[in-house]
């Protein structure tokens, strides 16, 4: 059976509202991300791949199982909520066990694979610690430990790393590539810095459409020779702003060195240097609205 | 997985604050009620009182049903429950004046005999239905004059029967005693008495066990992590309404064990033989069925509306029910098709055989109506897995739209 998601035209509609527009897009094993802005549509696609919501148009496969059968998704299909939570009052084991027997498991599977999973996302010594008394790394490492509980093909983590400190997020980062060794795993975001350090394919969604989808590197490409970074006083600040994009800055006393996106080379003090991938989202973003 | 699941799930509940507080309500429910319950011993000729019963006897019921409206019209104030409480009805002079037309129509008296009635002192009252009243012209003035002060009154048709309470006399009081302990074997009398008053607090309280259950997993932001594994939607539900009904069932057995030994104890020496599973055969035959109801009644409407609905519409319900008992059916034998079917004595064997017919229809009825609650919840939780049926989202949705508007 294909190891492989295929998305063809997926519409989905809340009432008059179209969230999803149309959607194409092939998923294999590896880290596949999602990149857009809030509301993009990232967390409905999700939904919709989890079986947690039907599909108003189109065609979706998992694994070769069509998405209508959410019983046969459910068996290979693991997920990690926006907003992760367990049951406050038991413990990091129970929570494992209770949704152990959920997903199927037998008693000597769940009595083997919780304390390996536990171990492999560093929370073994947390065992017999109450949920409600996890960090918020360690819960959203307690996260990937149950959807990947059952050892599915796919795993689809929605916006895993909001809110944790960046030691956690690198942790969490290391953690989900070494689990797409072997399976498909969709990363939902909107922190660049996650798609940038742990995903080869991305989509990018806009308003409900797919306005990128290849490889980061391709992504990068497109910004390419277009990156400046500049040292300007504050005063000119403003003008750069309303002339070109800038995706960073840096005050130094009176000045500040801006980095920007031109199409072509804009003043002689200006250096073209290396595109980033926060770089070519920015770029991406603005030049399908035309404001570049 | 059934089964392990089901064990987790009534590990869960025991762990739960609100099971606790149940189970306190329940033990507070029977020490207050049949905490000091002695077990009745033969009537002895000569002791004070044999107990009371109501009176079939028509003309006895008009009498007292007369003198008693005849107080309340010389008093110029009226008893009444209309809706279970106590409340004191003051009639205007033209509702006044036709009680009187009625006492005078009933009791076949004039206006001065009546004044005269009326200026006696309570003791003195004597008056009697008019020779040629009928029984069914006596139930049509007493409906009318029930309708006058609002309802609820002594004259309404199920209570103006409890105005004709007699007395019993010695020979009636052994006979009720040899079929509790003949009939009854004893324990099946007290297991009746200790399911009317376990049935009161049966009728509302699992709702709140299943509404908790049933919320838990929304407050906790559990819903989608649950919705997405393999175990299919009737199996989640089952064991989580099963262990509901087994949680509740087992403190209620326990307290029931009280009543059982002091019930056996009693009979050693005697030629009684206690039927030992008479209280398993009550908590799960006359109980059970009513905490069928609840449980399912709040897992229906919580996953439906991810609110606490049910509560609201359980303490409705069985408020309606309670009330709707009235006096005359607590005694036991005409249950109908109350949730919570009464039978507030030990005795009344007979009342019990002649309603048992009646009373298994209304407990298969309840125990059906809770599987097909069932299979509706099922159903429901099913569609909110997929996605669809998410009835709080779209009031929540609603509420911002006529916020921001």
């Amino acid at each position: 059976m294909s190891e492989v998601i295929k998305i063809r035209g997926l519409s989905q509609y809340y009432g008059k509202k179209q969230a999803l527009k149309d959607l194409n897009l092939t998923i294999e094993i590896g880290m596949f991300g999602l990149l857009g802005r809030n509301g993009a549509g990232k967390t409905t696609l999700m939904r919709v791949l989890a079986a947690l919501l039907p599909k108003s148009e189109g065609d979706v496969s998992v694994c070769g199982r069509r998405i209508e059968y959410a019983q046969e998704i459910r068996k290979i299909t693991g997920y990690l909520p926006q907003d992760f939570s367990m049951y406050p009052n038991i413990t990091v084991y129970e929570a494992m066990d209770y949704l152990g027997v959920l997903s199927g498991l037998s008693k000597s599977v769940r009595r083997q694979r919780i304390p390996e999973l536990l171990e492999r996302v560093n929370l073994k010594g947390e065992q017999r610690k109450k949920v409600k008394a996890l960090s918020g790394g360690m819960k959203r490492r307690l996260g990937i430990a149950q959807a990947i509980l059952h050892n599915p093909k796919v795993l689809i983590v929605d916006e895993p790393t909001a809110g944790l400190d960046p030691e956690e997020r690198v942790r969490f980062r290391n953690l989900l590539c070494e689990i797409a060794e072997d399976r498909i795993v969709i990363l939902s975001t909107h922190i660049v810095g996650d798609i940038e350090a742990a995903c080869e394919k991305i989509a990018v969604l806009d308003e409900g459409k797919i306005i990128y989808n290849g490889s980061t590197e391709g992504l990068i490409e497109m910004a390419e020779g277009k990156v400046y970074t500049a040292e300007i006083s504050k005063k000119e600040l403003d003008l750069l702003k309303q002339k070109y994009l800038v995706t960073s800055m840096m005050t130094m006393g009176n000045n500040v060195t801006a980095r920007f996106i031109a199409e072509k080379a804009p003043f002689a003090s200006a250096k073209l240097c290396e595109a980033g991938v926060e770089d070519a989202y920015m770029y991406l973003m603005h030049e399908k609205r035309g404001e570049i | 997985m059934f089964g392990q699941l089901f064990w987790k799930e009534c590990v869960q509940t025991a762990k739960s604050l609100i099971y606790w507080l149940i189970v306190i309500i329940l033990i507070l429910d029977f020490s207050t009620q049949l905490g000091n319950t002695n077990i009745k011993k033969m009537p002895e000729r000569g002791q004070e009182s044999y107990g009371t019963r109501v009176s079939n006897d028509r003309a006895f019921i008009m009498k007292r049903t007369l003198e008693n409206l005849i107080l309340e019209y010389e008093r110029g104030s009226y008893t009444t429950y209309p809706i279970g409480f106590y409340k004191s009805v003051t009639l205007n002079e033209k509702e006044e004046a036709r009680i009187g037309e009625i006492l005078k129509e009933a009791a076949g008296v004039s206006e001065k005999e009546l004044k005269e009635q009326k200026s006696m002192s309570d003791a003195d009252i004597d008056i009697g239905p008019a020779a040629d009243l009928t029984y069914e012209k006596f139930e049509e003035l007493m409906d009318e004059a029930d309708d006058i002060l609002g309802g609820g009154s002594s004259y309404a048709a199920d209570y103006r029967l409890a105005n004709a309470q007699e007395e019993m006399t010695y020979e009636e009081a052994v006979e009720e005693y040899q079929f509790l302990v003949e009939k009854d074997r004893l324990s099946g009398g007290y297991a009746r008495l200790f399911s009317d008053y376990m049935v009161i607090a049966l009728g509302f309280i699992p709702v709140f066990l299943a509404v908790t259950r049933c919320m838990r997993d929304r407050r906790a932001k559990m819903q989608e992590l649950i919705y997405c594994r393999r175990a299919p939607a009737w199996m989640i539900i089952v064991s989580r309404y099963l262990s509901i009904l087994i949680m509740l069932i087992i403190p209620v057995f326990l307290l029931s064990m009280p009543l059982l030994i002091e019930c056996v104890q009693f009979a050693k020496g005697i030629d009684i033989t206690v039927d030992i599973l008479a209280f398993v055969k009550y908590i799960l035959g006359w109980l059970l069925p009513t905490i069928m109801v609840s449980s399912a009644v709040g897992m229906l409407l919580t996953e439906l509306t991810d609110t606490a609905l049910a509560v609201l519409i359980q303490g409705i319900w069985w408020f309606v029910s309670i009330f709707s008992a009235g006096i005359m059916r607590i005694q036991g034998g005409l249950y109908g098709w109350n949730l919570m079917p009464r039978h507030n004595t030990e005795f009344n064997y007979t009342g019990f055989q002649d309603g048992f017919s009646q009373l298994a229809s209304n407990r298969i009825f309840y125990a059906s109506l809770a599987v097909l609650i069932l299979a509706l919840t099922v159903f429901v939780y099913g569609q909110k897995r997929k996605g669809r049926f998410q009835i709080r989202g779209k009031i929540m949705a609603d509420r911002k739209d006529k916020s921001k508007a």
